[in-house]
């Protein structure tokens, strides 16, 4: 029985347990090999690719213990509360501690209690204020001073509300967690794709199947995507929008990319865009002089009108390069094998067609061109409302006093007494602290006490 | 003009670097100061030619989209920062290892220390010259953003923090291995040095990360994705904050702090290089 009452008790080792530097160590590693393993196995991916990607045994283990969600999932979140605890434990242990140190003032008496760092002497005719006084002020800018006679106190500290630093960074991770975690239970996150010309009332969430609504209507009313002169980099695209409420036009805006559109309390990103067919290919093809028409549907394979030779449609652009609609289109002639021979067919500009050494060119014998090609955009859309996105922000611009009160301002306090001495003159004593910083403390204590000497002796 | 300038200063940097190296092994005063001015000297001329890349990358947008307002000129400028692809990142990477040694750490910077730093900036550089395709292209739209100067300047002054940490916890190492005759750098000087570079370079990465967060969250409509480069600035930020919880709060010193500062560097290469050539994800922009 003594053997318990010697142990603490139970909620002690509680509280032990989740204040302690330990823990916050192990769940650091811990997250760190969580978040390693997310980025070896693919997240979010279909069953069958991981039994495909890994084996029967090792797929099915990692669906099994949810590896392939880790993020999602216990794997993460589990560390993750237990880092909040242990940052709101901490935070609750030593934060009244901190306040009460930065709240009560550098006197007199906590000056004098200083540890004693050196000695230096001032011979009889130097006077304090004439010499002690300026060095310190210009080695350490103001001091405060208190003289009864045969004593003289100069006293100074900096970095005063050094210890609140970490407690604010702390407290700002712990917003930002909880932020994360709101945004993941209260918030929703989904996709929207509209075609030109309609109206979506509806978007796909991202989370598990299904739809939700929007609450109001959303037609996208023209999308355009601008290229970089001569290459295939798009400079620019953006949805032209227009927002209806109860069959009433509320609002028009144009969403780009990194300028997000928000509107009825959800906000839309745009994503990617894409074209789409809206009725039957029709393309011109002609050997020699002998032309037909077709009329072609995508990704299906079909002979050439007088037999000799295949082609299909493989996928179309609205605006490809700049250049306007196109088809890329798989085309082989006579009925032997060998591959396939691939190009785009541009509909605005049939004079690319003979250009040798560019995706356009047609070596023939059949040669096509465009006659009709119905392509509408799409624009896609990544469509949120996450309210604790506002914790997560408040965190951050809190960590930022946080870090600099933490790394760049040390705390560091310093007080010169000096004592008349009965012979005359004044016996100088340096007392000071810096317990984070003690380097720089003690290469400023030397600088300090080499001018204080030479002082003294001029 | 710019590819002869930056192969000019790697060369300045390789002198810089036998001069410290020479300073030290015979202690001279002289040597070093020759050390550091050649190193000043090497800065300047990157310095210059960073900004000039930085006009070339300006006038080459303005080709394609030439601003009509003021505002517009200088959100062209500020989005043109020579910051966009691997090479831009090496050149500016090697260009903050001088300046955060003679600045930020200017009292440290002698000896075998100034030697590694500049080693390191003039290999860096080389290898950006000579094995990294440096042609200037178009921006994607992504990457159009005011938040790209920030975000980027700040992780990178991060990665050279760590990387002048991981250089002295190198020489620290070899250092402490039993008695060495011929001593580099004081090991306290070392062990103090690793500590201060390692807290500059948390705080930038900690900068950077919230900076990448704000943004990803306009541009992708989240601010965080766990995105691979994400998830591996996450675990470099872990195993730094592990680092500086052993040494504040811990007290540990020396050997053990230096293999820390070992370990975060090597997830720093891996959040740098590894992610971008390993794993595929939205921060592909390097090739």
């Amino acid at each position: 029985m003594s053997r318990n009452t010697s142990r603490p008790s139970l909620p002690l080792r509680i509280w032990g347990f989740f204040t302690s530097i330990r823990l916050t160590v192990a769940l650091l590693l811990i997250l760190a090999v969580v978040a390693t393993l997310g980025t070896l196995i693919p997240q979010g991916e279909p069953v069958a690719r991981y039994l495909a990607s890994f084996g029967p045994r090792l797929g099915t283990a990692i669906v099994r213990a949810g590896l392939h969600r880790i993020y999602d999932g216990p794997w993460l979140l589990l560390p993750v509360a237990l880092l909040s605890l242990n940052l709101l434990a901490c935070v609750i242990r030593g934060l009244p501690e901190a306040l009460r140190r930065v709240a009560r003032p550098f006197s007199l008496e906590a000056a004098l209690q200083l540890p004693p760092r050196a000695r230096f002497s001032l011979p009889a005719r130097a006077e304090p204020q004439a010499t002690v006084l300026p060095v310190l002020r210009q080695e350490l800018g103001r001091v405060r001073r208190h003289a009864d006679g045969e004593q003289v106190v100069y006293w100074w500290e900096s970095g005063r509300f050094r210890p609140l630093g970490p407690y604010l960074i702390h407290l700002s991770l712990f917003l930002i967690l909880i932020g994360g975690l709101v945004g993941k239970f209260f918030g929703v996150e989904g996709r929207l794709a509209i075609l030109t010309g309609e109206t979506a009332t509806e978007f796909s969430l991202a989370k598990g199947e299904g739809t939700a609504p929007l609450g109001f209507a959303l037609r996208l009313d023209r999308f355009t995507v601008e290229y970089y002169e001569g290459s295939g980099t798009p400079s620019e695209f953006r949805s032209d929008l227009t927002f209806f409420r109860n069959g009433a036009e509320v609002a028009r805006a144009a969403c780009r990319v990194n300028h997000p559109v928000t509107f009825g309390g959800l906000t839309f990103y745009q994503s990617s865009y894409g074209s789409q067919l809206v009725g039957p290919v029709r393309l011109k093809v002609c050997r020699g002089s002998e032309c037909h028409t077709v009329e072609v549907g995508q990704r299906r394979g079909q002979s050439l009108p007088d037999g000799q030779g295949q082609f299909m449609l493989v996928r179309a652009d609205a605006n490809l390069q700049g250049l306007g609609p196109a088809v890329q289109v798989a085309y082989k002639a006579g009925s032997g094998g060998g591959p396939p021979h691939l190009f785009w067919i541009p509909a605005q500009h049939p004079e690319l067609v003979g250009r040798p050494q560019t995706p356009f060119y047609q070596a023939g014998p059949h040669i096509f061109t465009v006659e009709e090609l119905p392509l509408k955009f799409y624009s896609v859309f990544q469509v949120r409302r996450d309210p604790g996105v506002w914790w997560v922000y408040g965190g951050f611009l809190l960590c930022l006093p946080g870090f600099l009160l933490a790394f760049l301002r040390p705390a560091q306090r310093l007080a010169v007494v000096l004592v008349r001495k009965p012979a005359g003159g004044w016996e100088g004593r340096l007392l000071g602290a810096s317990p984070r910083a003690r380097e720089a403390f003690q290469e400023r204590l030397e600088r300090l006490l080499a001018r204080l000497q030479k002082g003294a002796r001029t | 003009m710019i590819s002869q300038v930056l192969g000019l200063v790697t060369l300045v940097y390789l002198l810089a670097a036998g001069l410290f190296l020479a300073a030290s092994l015979w202690a001279s005063r002289r040597l070093e100061a020759g050390g550091r001015f050649a190193l000043l000297a090497g800065l300047a001329a990157h310095l210059g030619a960073f900004l000039g890349r930085w006009v070339e990358s300006y006038r080459f947008a303005l080709q394609h989209t030439p601003p009509q307002s003021l505002g517009e000129t200088l959100r062209l400028v500020i989005i043109q920062v020579p910051l966009s692809n691997f090479f831009e990142s090496l050149v500016f990477f090697s260009l903050c290892l001088p300046a955060l040694g003679l600045i930020a750490f200017r009292r440290h910077l002698r000896g075998t220390l100034g030697g590694v730093t500049a080693l390191l900036a003039c290999l860096i550089l080389a290898y950006a010259s000579l094995a990294v395709d440096s042609s200037i292209r178009p921006l994607m739209p992504a990457l159009k953003s005011n938040w790209l100067l920030i975000h980027v300047l700040t992780c990178f002054i991060g990665y050279a923090a760590f990387a002048l940490a991981f250089g002295a916890a190198l020489l620290y190492l070899w250092q402490t291995r039993r008695s060495r005759a011929f001593p580099l750098a004081p090991p306290v000087e070392l062990d103090r040095l690793m500590y201060r570079a390692v807290a500059l370079g948390f705080l930038f990465l900690s900068v950077g990360i919230l900076t990448g967060a704000v943004w990803a969250d306009s541009a992708w409509g989240r601010y965080w994705s766990w995105d691979p480069k994400e998830t591996w600035s996450l675990i470099t930020w872990f195993i730094y904050a592990g680092l500086l919880h052993a040494r504040l709060v811990k007290g540990w010193q020396g050997r053990r702090i230096a293999w820390l500062a070992i370990l975060g560097f090597a997830a720093v290469l891996f959040t740098y290089l590894g992610v971008s050539f390993l794993l595929p994800g939205l921060h592909s922009y390097l090739t």
